[in-house]
């Protein structure tokens, strides 16, 4: 379980969530909707510690994390599993390594010793195959920009986390590989049984694997539930997105 | 008006020493306290000194071969004899040019670059991918990089100290007419063991100092081509400034042992 409760913070002068008030129950797929700059980004970021509350509290697992040191936080990050909107690879590290350099550091895995649940976890993400071999030699800067979003997801389970959190994981992607990243949220969530919360501007997507919406605004929840009472909901920035994406599948 | 900006700069400079202060000695606990990460540290250490050995080298004997060459010329023009030069050249070299002429010379190099590198992980987002790892960045990218530069700093004042002194005595046997003999006989009163000693002690010093700067600015980069730049810059210019204060407290320092 997972418990923001009047989650403020700011930069400057400059509030950025004006009290957040949410619970995420173990094992839902969670889509936080909003348009570009509202803190959604900043909501998944302060959940990790990445940047820290300036009042209210966070709960992670019954446990109050708001003002734990860096130190502490270090093993509830290794819990929490996060998808950056950049693919975020190391790019002095080959596909391989950075998909068991989690692995490597943890378990005190050699590269050898990792590679089978680093191959396990790139099979997972659609990257198996014959062509493995071949890629997990490559360094980031030599595959597609789709490819590297598959691996730092493929990095991100390698740990075994028990939360995933993604950042616009489709975000400079193409509608094809859009979907399969979408499908590939839905499906790893399944079957890890992990609390998955994705922050996204794209409602087809939340529409078709959410379990729970929540729609954010200027710093503030202004409208939360299932995709059946999102596609009731009357308020305006819930229909703006609805529309938007219904003249998305007309065009398509 | 004028006050109130100066206040203000001041105020700057203060928060910026005190994170930097913070910054550095969580840096160093964080070097001393194993495990080590060897394979991160050699690799460090191959970037700082062997990439860049051929640039110190050809550096530092242009500027032995001009120090001796000047040297030799205003001694000669005030008292028409410049026996002296060899042993005057040898202690400058020693105590001031060698180290401080490689610690410049990898601070734009090496320094630069491990600012830009740290930077670019900073706003795509690697650093943060390394902390929801589980890894603190100071003690996975920082700490290996300090080790590495403290090694590589005394390595190569030492190596760059002997190519100096080398080439100021090629240049006094070309151009002054002294002989390899003669060139140590009048070195000897004045540099000894000691003064290699301490311009080891020198290197290893300036050797922390650019990769604390690099990593900090890097560190603490703002997103976009610009911030990259202009953590690199900040690198550069801090380092610059730090090796020359450095320089002249541990000068001031050894003065006593002489």
């Amino acid at each position: 379980m997972i418990e923001f409760e009047g989650l403020v913070k700011k930069f400057g002068e400059r509030t950025v969530l004006k009290g957040i008030d949410l619970k995420i129950s173990a094992g839902e797929i969670v889509f936080i909707l909003g348009t570009s700059g509202t803190g959604k980004s900043v909501l998944l970021k302060t959940l990790v510690g990445l940047l820290r509350a300036d009042a209210g509290r966070i709960r992670i697992g019954g446990i109050d994390v708001t003002d734990i040191s860096e130190e502490d936080y270090l093993p509830i990050r290794r819990r929490c599993g996060m998808v950056f909107q950049h693919p975020a690879l190391f790019d002095s590290l080959t596909v391989l390594e950075n998909v068991a350099y989690g692995l490597m550091k943890h378990e005190r895995l050699s590269l050898d010793q990792a590679r089978p649940r680093a191959h396990e976890c790139l099979e997972m993400v659609g990257l198996g195959g014959q062509d493995l071999e071949s890629l997990e030699t490559k360094l980031p800067t030599q595959i597609s920009y789709g490819m590297q979003k598959r691996v730092s997801l493929a990095r991100t389970v390698a740990v075994g986390p028990e939360v995933l959190l993604f950042d616009e994981p489709t975000t400079g992607l193409d509608p094809v590989t859009t979907k399969q990243i979408n499908r590939l949220i839905q499906e790893l969530s399944r079957k890890l049984k992990t609390t998955a919360i994705v922050v996204s501007h794209d409602m087809d997507c939340a529409l078709e694997i959410a379990d729970r919406i929540v729609v954010l605004d200027q710093g503030l929840i202004v409208a939360q539930g299932s995709v059946a009472e999102i596609l009731r909901s009357t308020h305006p920035l819930v229909v703006d997105f609805l529309v938007e994406a219904k003249a998305r599948e007309v065009t398509a | 008006m004028m006050g109130g900006r100066t206040l203000n700069l001041a105020t700057g400079l203060l928060v910026k020493t005190l994170d930097f202060s913070s910054f550095a000695a969580q840096s160093w606990f964080a070097a001393v306290r194993p495990p080590f990460r060897l394979r991160d540290i050699v690799r460090q250490i191959h970037f700082i000194a062997v990439e860049g050995l051929w640039i110190i080298v050809l550096c530092v004997c242009a500027a032995a071969m001009v120090t001796i060459l000047e040297a030799s010329f205003h001694m000669r023009l005030l008292i028409q004899n410049d026996a002296m030069v060899p042993g005057f050249a040898a202690m400058l070299i020693l105590r001031e040019l060698g180290a401080v002429v490689m610690a410049l010379l990898v601070t734009s190099r090496a320094g630069a670059g491990m600012a830009a590198e740290v930077a670019s992980m900073k706003i795509t987002e690697q650093i943060d991918a390394l902390r929801m790892l589980g890894l603190e960045p100071i003690r996975f990218l920082v700490a290996p990089r300090l080790i590495a530069g403290i090694i590589a700093g005394a390595t190569m004042s030492l190596i760059a100290n002997c190519v100096c002194l080398i080439a100021a005595m090629g240049v006094s046997i070309l151009k002054l007419g002294s002989t390899a003999g003669l060139f140590m006989s009048m070195s000897r009163p004045f540099v000894t063991g000691q003064d290699l000693c301490f311009a080891m002690i020198k290197g290893a010093a300036f050797g922390a100092v650019i990769p604390l700067f690099a990593c900090y600015w890097g560190l603490r980069s703002r997103a976009g081509a610009e911030g990259v730049g202009l953590a690199t810059t900040n690198a550069v210019v801090s380092t610059s400034i730090a090796i020359i204060i450095i320089d002249f407290i541990l000068s001031y320092l050894f003065s006593y042992f002489y």
